[in-house]
């Protein structure tokens, strides 16, 4: 290959993808847990389902944009090929669209529903019905059915990498779960920045929720980062040659300082010392709503930085 | 061949991909082009098959093209020829692009600014016509019919330009040789009569000096090579200051100091004679002046020629040893551009002498006269002889070289003193003299000093640029040539016919020469149409329907498997004077040069110098392929060599800007740092740094080697001597982005 | 070339392959350019190349020319990746693009172990060398392997039993490029 192929475009989709399934992840946790027949996180819960859609409906777009001939993409439904992970991919993630979008009107506020037809033409008010109080009961279904969907989308957008025998920096089984780990914790990192963006704090136990996820994931995170560089380093000459790409080549910066430094484990210690008194004092936490931006927004870079590291070193690396 | 490493895996993405985009970003203007060649033609169309021979350097291979729609859309080698077999090289296939070239002369054009500044005017062919024919009549009325040379390089339809020129009153013929290989057919004819061919794919030894067969490609010889070489038939030595390709294939390569091969070659005759290993048998009853011989090789021991050479005695010693041995499947070979050095005669008399004492001549795998086919003649009318004496001098200056050739670099020389008588007039046909001479600015001038200019070219060469009027000829694609002979081991008739109508206003050589006959009242001398001349010329080839097999299959060749030993018949008698293979030359002594071999040390760049050669890449053929799109893929512009112990002297790094300076010109280009070369040369392609801005990929671009390479002859040929030439390196500039 | 079933699920009579013998390669590039002229192959992209390598220091160099091209792996992972379909095998063993079908998302690129595809921007699909199908199936030999003047690359049917590709494979040393891809790739450089 004489170029890089897959560019910003893909780095984006992979990253706005895995960000909904986060999204949609910790929503649906927060659909899940319950407090005396209630959602627990009511909020958490609904402003998830708000922003679940839209990430991947963007990415999708950018992915359609960067194929050769765009207005072909209906041929990847045409087909279903179950040896191509972009094929199955695909399948997945209009399947996930799909569910996201009725989870996103599961939890539309009835009262935004109504303002908004009421301003429609006469003819059009049957609208209305689409605020059918019963779908309240689907939210948690949808969110039950939401859990694999989500987590398919977010180890997909690793595996379509991770499934290329030809890019040894790719092709460790590592690669899924890091994907998939990074996406819940850039969704989580979403709502964090949402909820300390709304006009209403951020509750201390909504962040002690977030933050204790978050903090989980991230530690999952280097979990993976670390195997991933032990063995790689210890792997055959082709996996160890592609590992130089971050270990003292182009993308060592990127890596190291950008997504390792900056984008985990800043915002870890970030999320300790947020969670201090909890962990430490037994107390209740008192969310610092910069310090709670700042955190998120470190977290949302550095998952994008993973993204591009991997997709282009990725695509440098070679068995020649 | 720039050192790849393979296995740095950073390196070598990002450097085609930045080596893509810039080449991709150079290509841009030709773009448009490259479009319309590919619009797809409809479902059925037409396509049909055309047998021609290329065009685009001396080896005339055999074509199939393939024209569908009526476009070219492939070239595809002949197999049915034995000298090209089933090869078309990279230039070969690239010639499509030359048909469909945007930058070609699309109509004769006549220049409307002052000479050089790029403005013309387009005009009709009968206007174009007009106008040469009233300046070559003005000058004959005022100077004579010599005052207007007629230079030409080889072709199918050479003979029409050169006869207009002598029917039109002028001695003044000036053909490539001198530029190419005068002196290398100059001295095997001198000591065998004839020029003869290397018969590679059956010699089991072979020595190369700086031939390089596997960059410059001759055909057979570079397949046949191979074939002998990569099936461990034959063992390769090889000597060239360069590691070519070639060298990259030998079983031995020395990096010979230039300018000293004689030496080697005189080292080798010790050896073999002093011990007796030549063919004794031989010597006695086909050669003429062993002794002689004997006597004069007896001081230049290995031991002393490794001194010259830079090549171990020891290694001087046993490669004469295994070269003796074994004879006569051994071979020194010629070589074809000698144009190197002021003695390259006498050196290259050294390698035939060399061959004929191993007793190889006419042997399988040894040294053999060419065969050939014979053809018939189409017969026109006589004129008379041009009167005049030649400008060059060549009857007292270099009286046994070629007198239908001429000698370039002295024709210029005296142009420019006005000596014998003065010169106004240049007609220039397949050929780029600004390119292909040394010293550029002197070859400006001659033209400058011209009252007249033409140039029959396909593209708007440097001369072009230079002439008053440019007759675009059609490509060789577009037209129906003379029959040729090649001859050889193997001899083959080959037909170039038209494959497509010229898609531009421009005509073959032949029409243009009878459109300018026409008004030179000249006519009567070229009453005939190429169909004619090609009937003619078929009707002596002993199968029926001769000309009908040529057109369907494009070559003829002769019946049976090439035959060896017709001239080692006791009575043959060899074309030299004493009919005998001249090893001591009567003939050379009377002319007042060494009947044996003399070796003369080259000189040596000054401290701090270079030596500048010069040599092939197998993707341009000389000055005239560096604007064909295809090409320019694999060379988009060139660089100065540079050994790296030189660099780090000049603290010259791989991409800075270099000035290179010579006693006549200064140029500027890339350097290029590489184990490839000597430390005490330097390197350049040729056909860069151009001034017609017309050939917009080759234009100004990189550095052209003829601004820094100065005027030096060989003595006795009066070839162009073009290693002569020392040139100082300075660091200009950085490398971007290093 | 269109994909056909047929041709992919066709009884398999032969396997096309290419010999290489990269020590006779002169690096000339005659098979670059016929490629180019015969697969209207845009500039600055190819469909083959040589790889060149030059070690060494003045005067102990070694230069090696190893020419490339798609190997028409068996386990082809371009063809196991592609999302539609439009890479495809033939039963000779010709790995293929259907360029009706592909919609160019380059996932076969960056899953071809060696480097074989490109993305071709004229048609804006995904583009390799095709061992010039349409010529082979016309019974000639691939452009490249026709014009080399050093007969580097020998093409022929590995089911053949006289053929010649049975000959070299059988009575010379050769390896496959990075055998350790999986690909099972077929083009057997010689020794
Ligand atoms: N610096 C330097 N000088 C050299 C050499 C070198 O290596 N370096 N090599 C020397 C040697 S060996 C030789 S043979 C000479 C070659 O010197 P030239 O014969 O001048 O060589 P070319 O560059 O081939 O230029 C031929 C011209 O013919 C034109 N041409 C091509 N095809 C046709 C055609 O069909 N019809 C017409 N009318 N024109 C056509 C081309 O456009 C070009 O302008 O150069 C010699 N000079
Ligand atoms: N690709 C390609 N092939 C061609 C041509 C072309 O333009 N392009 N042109 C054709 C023509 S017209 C000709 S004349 C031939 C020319 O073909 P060759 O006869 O092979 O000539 P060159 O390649 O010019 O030079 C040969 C080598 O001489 C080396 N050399 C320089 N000085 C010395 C020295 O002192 N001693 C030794 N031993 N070597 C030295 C140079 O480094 C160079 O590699 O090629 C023909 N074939
Ligand atoms: S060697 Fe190449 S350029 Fe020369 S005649 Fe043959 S195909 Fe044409
Ligand atoms: S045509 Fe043959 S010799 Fe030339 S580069 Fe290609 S494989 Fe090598
Ligand atoms: S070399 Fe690459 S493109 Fe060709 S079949 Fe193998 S994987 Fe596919
Ligand atoms: S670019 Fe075309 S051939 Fe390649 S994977 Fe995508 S759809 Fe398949
Ligand atoms: S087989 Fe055909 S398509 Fe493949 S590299 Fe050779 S010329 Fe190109
Ligand atoms: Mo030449």
């Amino acid at each position: 290959m004489d170029e890089i192929r897959w560019g910003l475009l893909i780095v984006s989709y992979l990253f706005l993808g895995g960000m909904s399934a986060g999204l949609y992840f910790v929503s649906a946790l927060a659909t899940y847990l319950q407090d005396g027949g209630q959602p627990a996180y009511p909020r958490i819960a609904r402003v998830g389902a708000m922003l679940a859609p839209w990430p991947v409906a963007i990415g999708s777009f950018l992915l359609i944009f960067d194929l050769g001939k765009w207005y072909r993409f209906y041929k990847l439904f045409l087909h279903f090929e179950w040896h191509s992970p972009m094929s199955i991919g695909s399948w997945l993630l209009v399947g996930f669209t799909l569910l996201s979008l009725a989870y996103f009107w599961a939890w539309l506020p009835a009262g935004v529903i109504d303002s908004v037809v009421s301003r429609l033409p006469k003819r059009l008010r049957v609208l209305g019905i689409v605020a059918w109080p019963g779908r309240e009961g689907l939210r948690r279904p949808l969110a039950m059915a939401g859990f694999p969907l989500a987590v398919g989308v977010g180890i997909y957008t690793g595996v379509l990498l991770g499934a290329v025998q030809a890019r040894p920096f790719w092709n460790t089984n590592l690669v899924a779960q890091m994907f998939l780990f990074s996406a819940l914790s850039t969704g989580c990192a979403a709502l964090i920045l949402a909820l300390s963006l709304h006009r209403d704090d951020l509750e201390a136990r909504e962040a002690r929720l977030l933050y204790s996820i978050d903090i989980v994931l991230i530690l999952l995170e280097l979990f993976i980062v670390i195997p991933y560089i032990v063995h790689g380093a210890l792997s055959p000459l082709a996996v160890r040659q592609a590992l130089a790409l971050i270990l003292g080549g182009p993308y060592t910066f990127a890596f190291w300082v950008l997504f390792l430094t900056l984008g985990l484990l800043v915002p870890l210690a970030l999320e300790l010392y947020e969670m201090k008194p909890v962990l430490l004092e037994r107390a209740s936490l008192h969310p610092n709503r910069v310090l709670a931006g700042a955190t998120a927004a470190l977290i949302i870079i550095g998952g994008f930085v993973l993204r591009y590291v991997f997709v282009y070193a990725g695509q440098v690396s070679s068995f020649q | 061949m720039e050192p790849v490493m393979s296995k740095a895996i950073t390196r070598r993405t990002f450097m085609n991909g930045a080596a893509t985009a810039a080449a991709a970003a150079a290509l841009a203007p030709q773009l448009g082009c490259a479009r319309f060649l590919r619009s797809k033609p409809a479902a059925a169309v037409e396509t049909r098959e055309v047998a021609t021979a290329c065009e685009v350097c001396p080896n005339k291979c055999a074509v199939m093209a393939v024209v569908e729609g009526g476009r070219i859309r492939k070239l595809n080698p002949n197999p049915a020829s034995p000298k090209s077999r089933g090869m078309l090289c990279a230039r070969g296939n690239a010639a499509v692009k030359a048909v469909y070239d945007p930058d070609r002369v699309k109509q004769p054009l006549i220049r409307a600014g002052a000479r050089g500044e790029g403005k013309w005017r387009t005009a009709t062919w009968d206007e174009a016509w007009d106008f040469a024919a009233k300046h070559l009549t003005e000058i004959k009325e005022k100077h004579g019919p010599e005052a207007v040379i007629w230079s030409s390089t080889e072709g199918f339809q050479e003979e029409f330009f050169k006869n207009l020129g002598l029917a039109y009153g002028s001695p003044n013929i000036l053909r490539h040789p001198t530029l190419c290989l005068a002196s290398v057919n100059l001295a095997y004819s001198m000591t065998f009569g004839t020029v003869p061919s290397f018969d590679l794919l059956n010699a089991d030894y072979v020595i190369m000096s700086g031939a390089n067969r596997f960059e410059s490609i001759i055909t057979p010889d570079t397949m046949d090579l191979i074939d002998s070489t990569m099936n461990r038939k034959a063992r390769l030595v090889y000597l060239d200051p360069r590691f070519t390709v070639t060298a990259s294939k030998a079983d031995e390569w020395y990096p010979i100091r230039p300018g000293t091969d004689m030496a080697f070659i005189l080292a080798m005759l010790n050896v073999i004679i002093g011990e007796e290993r030549y063919d004794k048998e031989f010597v006695a009853s086909a050669c003429h002046g062993f002794e002689e011989l004997r006597a004069h090789v007896q001081r230049f021991t290995p031991e002393w020629a490794a001194g010259e050479t830079e090549i171990p005695a020891a290694n001087i010693r046993r490669i004469a040893h295994e070269f003796a041995d074994a004879a006569p499947r051994a071979l020194y070979y010629a070589g074809r551009r000698s144009s190197w050095y002021s003695n390259d005669f006498q050196m290259r008399r050294a390698q035939a002498i060399l061959n004929a004492i191993v007793g190889n001549w006419d042997r399988e795998g040894g040294v053999v006269p060419n065969s050939k086919i014979a053809l018939g003649e189409y017969l026109y009318l006589p004129w008379d002889e041009p009167t005049a004496a030649r400008i060059d001098e060549m009857e007292e200056r270099f009286p046994l070289a070629a007198k239908g050739d001429g000698v370039f670099l002295q024709a210029r020389e005296n142009v420019l003193a006005g000596k014998p008588y003065p010169v106004k007039g240049w007609m220039v046909y397949k050929q780029d003299p600004m390119s292909a001479l040394p010293d550029r600015g002197r070859t400006q001038k001659m033209l400058e000093q011209m009252d007249f200019v033409a140039v029959i070219d396909t593209q708007m060469s440097d001369t072009a640029w230079f002439a008053d009027v440019v007759f675009p000829e059609s490509t060789y694609l577009e037209r129906t040539d003379p029959l040729h002979m090649l001859p050889g081991i193997w001899p083959v008739v080959a037909i170039r016919q038209q494959v497509v109508p010229p898609i531009h206003d421009t005509k073959p050589n032949l029409e243009i020469v009878q459109g300018l006959a026409k008004r030179l009242e000249l006519s009567d001398y070229f009453d005939y149409t190429i169909e004619q001349w090609l009937e003619e010329q078929a009707k002596e080839l002993p199968i029926p329907n001769a000309l009908e097999h040529l057109k369907r299959t494009g070559v003829y060749t002769a019946p049976g498997a090439p035959f060896y030993g017709s001239t080692r018949k006791p009575d043959h008698r060899f074309l030299t004077r004493s009919g005998k293979i001249e090893l001591f030359s009567e003939r050379l002594a009377e002319a007042g040069h060494d009947p044996l071999p003399a070796y003369t040390p080259p000189v040596q760049p000054p401290p701090g110098a270079f030596r500048l050669i010069l040599g092939r890449k197998a993707t341009h053929t000389h000055a005239n392929s560096t604007n064909n799109v295809w090409l320019a893929e694999f060379a988009p512009s060139n660089d100065l060599w540079l050994n790296p112990l030189a660099a780090d002297r000049l603290g010259v790094a791989s991409g800075d800007l270099v000035e290179v300076r010579s006693d006549v010109g200064v140029v500027r280009l890339k350097a290029r740092v590489t184990e490839e070369i000597r430390p005490d040369c330097v390197f350049m392609l040729h056909g860069f740094g151009k001034k017609s801005r017309t050939m917009r990929l080759a234009y100004d671009n990189g550095a052209c080697d003829a601004d820094v390479l100065v005027t030096a002859m060989d003595a006795v040929s009066g070839n162009a001597a073009f290693h002569e030439t020392f040139v100082r390196v300075a660091k200009v500039g950085e490398a971007a982005g290093a | 070339m269109r994909k056909n079933l047929v041709a992919r699920l066709g009884v398999r009579t032969k396997r096309y392959a290419l010999v290489i013998d990269s020590r006779k390669c002169i690096n000339c590039k005659a098979c670059v350019v016929a490629c180019k002229a015969e697969n209207d192959v845009p500039l600055g992209r190819f469909r083959n190349r040589i790889n060149e390598e030059t070690r060494g220091e003045f005067p102990k160099l070694l230069a090696s020319f190893e020419p490339e091209q798609c190997h028409h792996c068996a386990s082809a992972s371009c063809v196991r990746v592609c999302p539609t379909g439009a890479s495809w095998q033939r039963g000779d063993g010709l790995v293929l693009v259907d360029t009706d079908d592909c919609i160019g998302c380059g996932y076969c690129i960056i899953a071809c172990p060696y480097n074989a595809r490109f993305f071709n921007e004229e048609t804006r699909v995904v583009d390799k060398c095709t061992m010039c199908v349409h010529r082979v199936d016309a019974g000639q030999p691939p452009a490249c392997v026709e014009t080399c003047p050093t007969k580097v690359r020998v093409f022929g049917d590995l089911e053949a039993p006289d053929g010649r590709l049975r000959e070299l494979l059988s009575t010379r040393r050769y390896v496959v490029k990075s055998p350790q891809t999986g690909n099972d790739p077929h083009i057997f450089y010689l020794l």
